[in-house]
């Protein structure tokens, strides 16, 4: 009798264990492959808020480790080149400063490009040009 | 032994002699209770081969609790560990590709891209510190005060008309923290940035610092090292005049 139950009792042990071994082998197949820029640096819901606050620099700031060629998820792909707008934007003035026509000249093209991608962001663009203009000191 | 009957030689354990046949009766009660104990010892292998066949289904499920036991540990193991293992691999392949790794950063230092620089850094886990990078160790740790302070002015200065602003005493504490940090660090290393072979970057960093502080706090030269001699209750309201702006 004793020895029915211990193996009943085994057996249901078994059972949720595998259950536990499959969502863990899952759950460890997805943290081997999660996202550098989503999960470890960069947190997207971050962005969209300081996005929605328009703390246009704190979303530039957020978003530097995406412009080391990190891949990022396509639903994310937007708020990020909306806060590498907003970084190119204010290093602009900086290469512009110190003369560096060439790097002057990468950051133009790829302000351009980005806001050739995102066309339904226009006014949120403007706003961070016009962030910009009124971030300089005279 | 030798044959009562015959003389002739034979084993302890046979019943009758091989040359005469007569019966081996000095050893037959040896052989009688060897004969029982042959018994026992077959109606005990008969029991166990029962009681283990009875009991298989339970050890067989033993041995799967124990594997799955140890299965579950080893996947927790390496969920827990996914981040470190994902670093070293990255590591690894950094010193790998370090010839391709290594154009890509000098494009950054090349175009005074400090921030596109650290990133790549960053997303590569480059380990400056170790054999083929090393010679990045200075750069990297000055573009990292430099990124600081950069990032935190930008977070400061930058906002919409309407913004929402989070937390200004903080954004100024931590401009005010990030200024003094690299300006400090880059007069304590001094030396060491004249003797490194990435001196120019370093100094190429400082100037765009101070292109920084003069566009984004009006900060020109003479204001500069005001601010920096400045207390730090000096500074903050300095910070915070900007605010009002």
């Amino acid at each position: 009798m004793i020895k029915k139950i211990v193996f009943i009792a085994s057996l249901a042990v078994n059972a949720i264990l595998a259950v536990v071994l499959v969502v863990g082998i899952v759950g460890a197949a997805e943290k081997l492959k999660f996202s550098y820029v989503e999960k470890d640096t960069i947190r997207p819901d971050s962005i969209n808020m300081y996005l929605d606050m328009e703390n246009y620099g704190t979303v530039a700031a957020l978003s530097h480790p995406v412009r080391g060629g990190a891949e990022i998820k396509e639903e994310y792909a937007e708020c990020f080149a909306m806060g590498e707008y907003a970084d190119l934007l204010f290093q602009r003035r900086i290469f512009e400063a110190d003369g560096d026509a060439d790097t002057l000249k990468k950051c133009d093209e790829r302000l351009a490009a980005i806001r050739a991608d995102y066309p339904g962001q226009s006014s949120v663009f403007d706003k961070m040009d016009s962030s910009i203009e009124r971030a300089v000191v005279e | 032994m030798k044959c009562v009957n015959c003389g002739a030689e034979i084993a302890l354990t046979d019943k009758v002699c091989a040359y005469c046949g007569s019966r081996n009766l000095k050893t037959a009660d040896l052989q009688a209770d060897m004969e029982k104990q042959e018994n026992r010892t077959k109606k005990a292998q008969r029991k166990l081969v029962v009681s283990i066949s009875r009991n298989m289904p339970l050890v067989i499920n033993m041995i799967i609790l124990i594997a799955l036991v140890v299965g579950v540990s080893v996947v927790f193991y390496i969920k827990d560990n996914a981040y470190h293992f994902q670093s070293d691999a990255k590591q690894n392949e950094s010193i790998q590709k370090s010839e391709e790794y290594r154009a890509e950063i000098r494009q950054y230092l090349d175009d005074g891209d400090y921030m596109g620089f650290l990133a790549f850094m960053d997303y590569h886990n480059i380990a400056e510190y170790r054999e083929p990078y090393e010679d990045l160790g200075l750069v990297a740790h000055m573009a990292d005060y430099y990124g600081d302070l950069l990032s935190d002015v930008e977070s400061f200065r930058v906002h919409g008309e309407d913004a929402g602003w989070y937390s200004p005493e903080n954004d100024v504490f931590n401009c005010r923290m990030s200024i003094n940090d690299f300006y400090h660090e880059f007069g304590y290393k001094a030396s060491e940035i004249d003797a490194d072979l990435y001196r120019d970057y370093i100094y190429d960093m400082r100037e765009k610092a101070d292109i920084i502080l003069k566009i984004y706090l009006g900060m020109d030269d003479a204001k500069r090292e005001e601010f920096l001699a400045d207390s730090i209750n000096g500074q903050e309201a300095y910070l915070e005049e900007l605010i009002d702006d």
